[in-house]
């Protein structure tokens, strides 16, 4: 079970999906917001290629959804045809108005949720992003200080990190969150939350990066750098830090979608972004109505789609970071020996 | 035995700390219950006053704590303001209720990694094992969210599990039998949701596990003595493959509280989980810190559960 | 011009709370004195503590007592912009090469590390000396951006010692540095050694258990027993008035350490 090979297919899948998102304004049709009153809950637009009367069309195109009178479904009006049109007006693809292609269908007010679901990607995996920076710059400062100098500050800062780490981290999360005002509107109060979700992930890789510079620290090539006269700072900076980098780069690999994964499990409990702006907590919101989640199936959608960038994260953390134990490297019962003894301890 | 000791008034520290740390972030939030009160022109100013002094609110902060640390101490744990009434019982109730879900889930999935993970290893390279190994990968990739709405999906269809709290209405006029069906039949999906979370982390390591354990050479020396497979796995293998599971147990349980605050509230199982979400949306201050607090007690006393088997389990750990 | 007077060092093993502590005693008030371009060999059996002295002379571990004097000032009372221009005159050389270099570094930039971080030159002058030096020590320059795993054990140690020759230091402390190498090795290494002393008039403290190649290289040799300095003298004066126990011990386990002694090694004029 254990990759042999370099995830060249998660690295794909990543850069597909990362770009995907970035360009949203792009690939998206539509606006996120735009609501379509008349068109709530439609199902995907369906793109067909012949026609009523037969006809092969080369460019794919798509008939209007028009609600049925008798139930509250839709069917297709194929009186007339409506092209899919790409690389219109800074789109991917899009379809003249008053036709809608609502590739994952729309939601109770209408709105497209493909265009959501680019749009509240580049929110969720921003928010990821940048909590995973803060964790990881706060665990470099932190753990390197710690292994570094050692004793008393050393004791200190593992102490706090054993606490920040004994509370089950989504406990933690949702009373830091408790912390917040409860609706988030302005852009400002959502990077304070992602502040604070980053921040109080600093304990696992702090306690890392403290065990490589631990270790690391009494090499003799550092040995031979004192005795050349060279300062602490140099010392972390050119050699004791950058053995963290693999550690860092899987804690990074594990660190976003854990964090993509809050802010998706906060915003699906009402407490993380806020509506009209869309994130992917947001999206699955509307599956909480269990009348939703049974008659509208593609709200589904967006859920299923999600998981392959889940996959591709942890396809690349499990190259990276299964052998040198991520889950348990350094989380002993004293924060040194290893507690899956097979696998390479953490020195102290 | 001091190492065990240690451990306790370890644990104990540990809990103060958390104790704390939630008391004081619930306490920097900017809202409070009587937020709304406040708002209804007919409730006087001195009433509202009145009841604040009453719970204590406007006292400072370590003293609000001492308050809180007396309440626990006469079994009361404070006082939720919108269920008007101690937070003890509440909690308590709620607490069990976890209990149950994540005791029958850590259950199953140790009864399915075990076996699963003795034989994955015995055979390796077979084509169950590589298939297991694909699922296995998927399963834990997929977030409980996702997996949970695709089961409620499934359960809406079937209409044969009911979704919602743990009980149906008529449980009381039930008898034994029936009252077991009806709790299992509402167990049943949430705990299959964090059972499917966490066997695949477990059926990993101890699969791992034992793989390193079977190429050691106390195995090989054994498997030359003769001694036959079955007892070889079990009797030689196994002891010695313990010992890191049984910390990964502890560790683990962290993660398995949060899995299951995720998965009750989206099953509407009334457990812990819910009721921390609930009295973060009502602000209700103690029941907050008492949930978030009582979680870690489980926590905590899960991992003393496992330094006392490993204490007992591994003579190295005596030589400490 | 190196001299340490009444070094003390012990160490202690065993948690700070636990009752079961263990004091090892590793320098017992230690004498010795390192003249200008001589070679001084400091013997013992593994454990008597000579890598801890090491150490201390270069001020890299400190002494829990004594001095350690330097053209007689006292090694750690010096301020810092002192002490940075002492450490240029005193450079260690470890026992295991690959691990006192790091991996991740190419070979120029190992050599011109000292330069580095006593920031005295520019770039393209340190690079140049770093080059200058690789060729002396018999290591082609083209091999400059090879990784340090990539040379044998014989040419890592030829890349340490032009990493300590950096700072143009005037004593040289040689920690069991030709120990991990065969012997065909060792020989190279050795006449290297002794070219560059002549070459810069280097003083060599150097540290090993092996009697015969002590008493090979050193004009004088101290022998060492748990801590304490028990015998030194001339190479000569060694051999024929070994008193004490543990120096009749090496003597014997190196029966031919005699012959050696006068078949030195011989050196390139």
């Amino acid at each position: 079970m254990v990759p042999r090979n370099k995830p060249y297919i998660a690295f794909a899948l990543l850069a597909i999906s990362h770009g995907l998102l970035l360009l949203a304004g792009f690939f998206a049709p539509y606006d996120p917001t735009s609501q379509d009153r008349e068109l709530p809950f439609a199902p995907p637009t369906r793109v067909h290629f012949i026609d009523a009367r037969h006809k092969l069309h080369l460019l794919p195109f798509v008939y209007r959804w028009r609600a049925n009178t008798t139930d509250r479904g839709y069917h297709e009006d194929r009186q007339t045809v409506y092209p899919v049109r790409f690389f219109s007006q800074w789109h991917f693809f899009a379809t003249d108005p008053p036709a809608k292609i609502f590739l994952m269908g729309s939601d109770a007010y209408g709105r497209d949720q493909f265009s959501r679901f680019l749009y509240g990607g580049r929110i969720s995996l921003f928010a990821g992003l940048v909590a995973t920076a803060i964790s990881l710059i706060l665990g470099m400062i932190l753990g390197g200080a710690a292994g570094f100098y050692g004793r008393w500050l050393d004791e200190l800062i593992m102490r706090a990190a054993e606490i920040f780490l004994t509370l089950p981290w989504l406990y933690l999360l949702f009373a830091v969150r408790a912390f917040l005002p409860l609706h988030i509107a302005p852009n400002g109060v959502f990077l304070l939350l992602i502040s604070v979700l980053g921040a109080i992930g600093w304990a696992r890789p702090a306690r890392l990066i403290r065990g490589v510079v631990l270790s690391a620290k009494e090499r003799e090539y550092v040995l031979a750098a004192r005795g050349f006269g060279a300062s602490d700072v140099y010392l972390l900076r050119r050699h004791l830090l950058p053995e963290a980098g693999s550690v860092i780069l899987t804690q990074a690999a594990v660190l976003i979608p854990t964090y993509v994964l809050a802010e998706v499990v906060l915003s699906f409990f009402g407490l993380g972004v806020s509506e009209p702006a869309p994130s992917w907590g947001n999206l699955l919101a509307n599956l909480r109505q269990y009348g939703v989640l049974e008659s509208y199936w593609w709200i589904f959608l967006p859920a299923l789609a999600l998981v392959p960038v889940f996959l591709a994260y942890y396809g690349v953390f499990s190259y990276y970071g299964y052998y040198r134990g991520y889950y348990f490297a350094g989380d002993g019962r004293d924060g040194t020996r290893n507690s899956l003894s097979f696998m390479p301890p953490a020195k102290a | 035995m001091p190492f065990l000791v240690r451990r306790v008034l370890y644990s104990l520290f540990l809990l103060a700390g958390v104790s704390i740390l939630t008391f004081v972030l619930v306490d920097l939030a900017p809202g409070e219950f009587f937020d709304e009160m406040r708002l209804n022109p007919r409730i006087s100013k001195e009433t509202i006053a009145g009841l604040r002094s009453n719970y204590g609110l406007d006292l400072p902060l370590p003293l609000r704590y001492l308050r809180w640390l007396r309440s626990v101490a006469k079994g009361e744990c404070g006082f939720s303001f919108s269920y008007n009434s101690p937070a003890a019982p509440i909690v308590w109730r709620r607490a069990q209720n976890t209990l149950l879900l994540t005791g029958t889930a850590t259950l199953f999935a140790w009864l399915i990694a075990i076996p699963f993970g003795i034989w994955s290893a015995a055979k390796p390279g077979k084509w169950s094992d590589l298939f297991a190994g694909g699922t296995l990968s998927i399963l834990l990739a997929i977030p409980e969210l996702i997996l949970g709405l695709l089961l409620l999906l499934l359960a809406l269809r079937s209409g044969y599990f009911p979704v919602g709290g743990a009980t149906s209405l008529n449980f009381p006029q039930l008898d034994f039998w029936s009252k077991s069906k009806d709790l299992a039949r509402h167990l049943f999906l949430p705990c299959l949701c964090l059972t499917a979370g966490l066997f695949p982390l477990l059926l990993s390591h101890v699969r791992a596990s034992m793989t390193v354990v079977l190429e050691s050479p106390f195995i090989a020396a054994a498997r030359a003595h003769g001694i036959p497979r079955r007892r070889l796995l079990l009797r030689h293998a196994l002891p010695a493959a313990a010992n890191p599971l049984i910390s990964l147990f502890g560790l683990s349980l962290g993660a398995l509280l949060s899995s299951s605050l995720v998965i009750e509230g989206l099953f509407g199982w009334p457990g812990l989980g819910q009721l921390f979400i609930e009295a973060i949306l009502q602000r209700d201050f103690y029941l907050v810190v008492d949930a978030a607090v009582l979680a870690t007690i489980f926590l905590i006393f899960g991992n003393l559960l496992a330094d006392a088997l490993l204490y007992t389990l591994d003579p190295r750990i005596r030589d400490d | 011009m190196l001299e340490a007077c009444h070094l003390r060092k012990h160490y202690v093993q065993g948690r700070w709370y636990s009752r079961r502590q263990f004091h090892v005693t590793a320098l017992d008030d230690v004498n010795l004195t390192i003249e200008p371009g001589s070679t001084l060999a400091l013997v013992g059996e593994s454990g008597a503590g000579k890598s801890t002295l090491g150490r201390c002379l270069s001020r890299l571990e400190e002494p829990d007592s004594g001095e350690i004097r330097i053209d007689g000032r006292n090694l750690w009372t010096l301020r810092p912009e002192e002490l940075l221009a002492a450490r240029r005159n005193i450079q260690l050389i470890f026992q295991d090469s690959a691990m006192a270099m790091n991996h991740r570094f190419s070979a120029a930039e190992i050599v011109e590390e000292p330069l580095l971080i006593q920031k005295s030159m520019s770039r393209t002058k340190r690079r140049k000396q770093a080059l200058t030096l690789m060729e002396q020590v018999g290591i082609s320059s083209q091999w400059a951006q090879r990784s340090a795993l990539e040379f044998s054990g014989g040419e890592r140690q030829r890349l340490a010692i032009a990493r300590a020759l950096t700072l143009k230091p005037r004593v040289l402390i040689l920690d069991e540095a030709l120990a991990s190498l065969d012997f065909e090795t060792q020989e190279q290494i050795a006449k290297l050694l002794l070219d560059l002393q002549a070459s810069f008039s280097l003083a060599y403290f150097f540290i090993t258990h092996d009697f015969r190649l002590a008493a090979r290289m050193a004009n004088r040799i101290a022998v060492m027993w748990k801590g304490r300095i028990v015998e030194s003298g001339s190479v000569p004066a060694i051999f024929s008035e070994a008193r004490h126990p543990s120096t009749r011990l090496l003597l014997a386990a190196a029966p031919d350490a005699q012959d050696d002694a006068l078949a030195r090694i011989p050196r390139e004029h």
